[in-house]
């Protein structure tokens, strides 16, 4: 296993930027996920680190080299696609010898390795079969095991669950991360589904427009997002984000939506407002940290509901404030009808604050 | 109640009444075509094996009183004169036939992968000037061809023959191929590099297997196509020794008087290699020309 070390990574095409001065290192055996919208430049990088196609700047490392010129079938790396690509004419067996062929190891090696690769992936019985008399999840784990018999310095993973349905998807994603947790494996994955990325990754990179955001353990990215995008990308159901303005009086900073009502902040938070670069100010919140009330309390605003979706365990409202549609849960047992006039209470502890004009997180200066 | 009872169950009936007026004029219209594309071959199969004066006969024998193979024998037999030149037709027509393929294979190949992969300058503009040349019909390149092969010394050659029937087959070759190399997702020549194949190991081990009934599809195209064209080889050759089989029936029987059962005869074994190569690989051609038309 290696760490990879990504330094200043640019690709254009023609005049279009698909990944812009990206850096981030992978400690050896670390699972980073890359995650973001589609075209938001997660597999561009991806294809660079394997080698698929050329850099137009910067630097990749794996392990001790740098790779830029290398072809991919040096760069030591294994990879599993979206598709899975297995090779249609080749068994199941063949399939995962031909990585091992390439190498020219001898033929009982081979076939010790392979058989290994079975016996781990639990398909000993499918080695005979030919990729298009397997199911989708078979197939998929057929991918893993070619890129596993190798024992590559890094795995890198596009996608691999996408094709799958969704039941299947939580069950795949569960063993692609015991076989993280076995190997101690290197793993970069791509992935545009957010849910995977925090439950599976050490490390998440949320990417949008060709540019990196921000790159911390999950964790830390869900508590403390760096902008906006990142704040309503991850996160489900999203994070609200509702526009709002901030004015001074009698020393406390408050927050005035559309409807005319204001809400005042905790000290903390009125000092990250003041660091705001105007008065245009968007309040963030997930779904847990709003509490909704029947009846006005003090600190909370009014909002009118919109939608009630209950989904058995929780039921999550969506309604209208400052012109936003914020979502909120509560219990199944809170009646609430589309329409009714509702107040709502935030957590100041947990809520986050942007500016309305850099989208940034404002920080208490 | 029992006025719906009484007409629902009409209604199918005068549904299923139209859908096989339908079907029966389809069936007609088959049968009709069967005939008029299968009756001719019958007629030719039947004309070879008849005498030469049971040939001319009228009312026609419908079926020859006296079947005979004297004209195969006649055709076959490297003894006669007759047979001599059928046989030297016949060879220079699989020469010129095979070599043809042979060479758009080589060529069709490459090109069409490099067509469907890279992103190169003009390929666009390639790729519509390759198809330009068969938005012409072929006898207007007739004369300048000629003119050129005269020029650079290849009248009296097979070599005229390959040459021209390569850049007729070549575009719908390319053609063809390129839209099954289009098929072939682009990710397991990827996963081959990374698995440790070098960029032309990744198309000889993974894409050209994958690849074989476009390639077999080309081959046939192209074998049939100089196998029965007629019109350049009637003009670019002239010595009877070179000629190829479609040019060599036509002069051969018509000198005298023209001997239908001999020209019946050799038409057929004409079609013999044709019909025998689309029997063998047809499904590789049907393949071919469906590919991608659903998803698999």
């Amino acid at each position: 296993m290696a760490h990879v070390v990504l330094r200043d990574l640019v690709k254009t095409y023609g005049g279009f930027k698909a990944v812009n001065d990206v850096s981030l290192t992978v400690n050896d055996g670390e699972f980073v996920a890359l995650v973001g919208p589609s075209g938001c430049g997660k597999t561009t990088t991806l294809n660079l680190v394997a080698g698929l196609i050329p850099v137009t700047s910067g630097d990749i490392v794996i392990g001790d080299r740098v790779v830029n010129d290398l072809d991919p079938k040096d760069r030591d790396i294994a990879m599993v696609f979206q598709n899975y690509a297995l090779y249609p004419q080749k068994s199941v067996y063949k399939n995962l010898a031909f990585p091992l062929q390439m190498r020219k190891l001898p033929r009982d090696e081979i076939d010790r390795k392979v058989k290994e690769a079975a016996r781990v992936l639990d398909m000993t019985h499918l080695l005979e079969r030919k990729p298009r008399e397997l199911s989708g999840g078979q197939q998929q784990r057929v991918a893993l095991g070619r890129a596993l018999v190798r024992d590559p310095a890094v795995f890198l993973m596009d996608e691999p669950l996408s094709n799958l349905d969704a039941k299947l998807r939580v069950q795949m994603r569960s063993e692609i991360k015991r076989f993280h947790q076995d190997l101690k494996a290197t793993i970069i994955y791509v992935t545009h589904d957010q849910l995977e990325a925090v439950t599976m990754a050490d490390k998440m990179a949320v990417m949008n427009g060709g540019y990196l955001l921000q790159y911390d353990s999950p964790a830390q990215v869900f508590a403390h997002p760096v902008n906006m995008f990142v704040a309503s990308f991850i996160g489900s159901p999203a994070m609200s984000l509702v526009p709002l303005e901030a004015s001074t009086a009698n020393g406390n900073t408050v927050l005035t939506g559309a409807e005319g009502w204001s809400l005042e902040l905790s000290p903390l938070n009125a000092r990250k407002v003041a660091s705001a670069t105007s008065r245009k100010v968007v309040l963030g919140a997930r779904h847990s940290t709003i509490r909704l009330h029947k009846s006005a309390v003090p600190g909370s605003v009014p909002a009118k509901a919109y939608t009630v979706e209950p989904t058995g365990d929780v039921t999550f409202v969506q309604a209208l404030l400052s012109g936003a549609i914020v979502n909120i849960s509560v219990s199944p047992n809170i009646s609430v009808a589309p329409d009714e006039q509702i107040w709502l209470e935030f957590d100041q502890e947990r809520l986050h604050l942007f500016d309305g004009e850099t989208e940034l997180a404002l920080k208490a200066g | 109640m029992s006025t719906i009872a009484e007409t629902v169950p009409q209604r199918p009936t005068r549904r299923r009444m139209r859908v096989d007026g339908w079907r029966w004029a389809g069936r007609i219209f088959l049968v009709f075509m069967l005939l008029y594309t299968a009756l001719p071959m019958i007629w030719m199969l039947i004309t070879s094996i008849k005498s030469g004066f049971a040939a001319m006969q009228f009312p026609p024998q419908w079926w020859p009183d006296e079947p005979t193979l004297a004209s195969y024998q006649k055709l076959l037999d490297p003894q006669n004169s007759v047979g001599q030149d059928f046989l030297r037709f016949f060879w220079n027509s699989l020469y010129v036939s095979t070599v043809t393929t042979i060479l758009s294979v080589i060529v069709a190949v490459p090109a069409a992968y490099a067509f469907s992969r890279f992103r190169f300058p003009g390929r666009n503009f390639l790729f519509f000037t390759v198809l330009l040349r068969n938005m012409f019909p072929a006898v207007i390149f007739l004369v300048p061809l000629f003119i050129l092969m005269r020029a650079i010394g290849l009248v009296n050659t097979h070599g005229s023959l390959i040459l021209t029937y390569l850049t007729f087959g070549l575009p719908l070759a390319i053609w063809l191929l390129k839209g099954f190399y289009d098929n072939i997702p682009v990710q397991l020549e990827q996963a081959a590099r990374i698995d440790g194949a070098t960029r032309f190991q990744a198309f000889i081990l993974i894409v050209m297997p994958l690849s074989t009934p476009g390639i077999i599809a080309t081959a046939i195209y192209s074998f049939i196509g100089a196998w029965n064209e007629y019109i350049y080889a009637y003009t670019f050759l002239s010595k009877n020794e070179q000629l190829t089989l479609p040019v060599g029936i036509q002069r051969f029987f018509s000198e005298n008087t023209t001997d239908f059962p001999g020209l019946m005869a050799a038409s057929f074994m004409m079609s013999v290699p044709v019909v025998v190569l689309f029997l063998l690989l047809q499904r590789y051609f049907v393949r071919a020309l469906t590919e991608g038309a659903v998803k698999h």
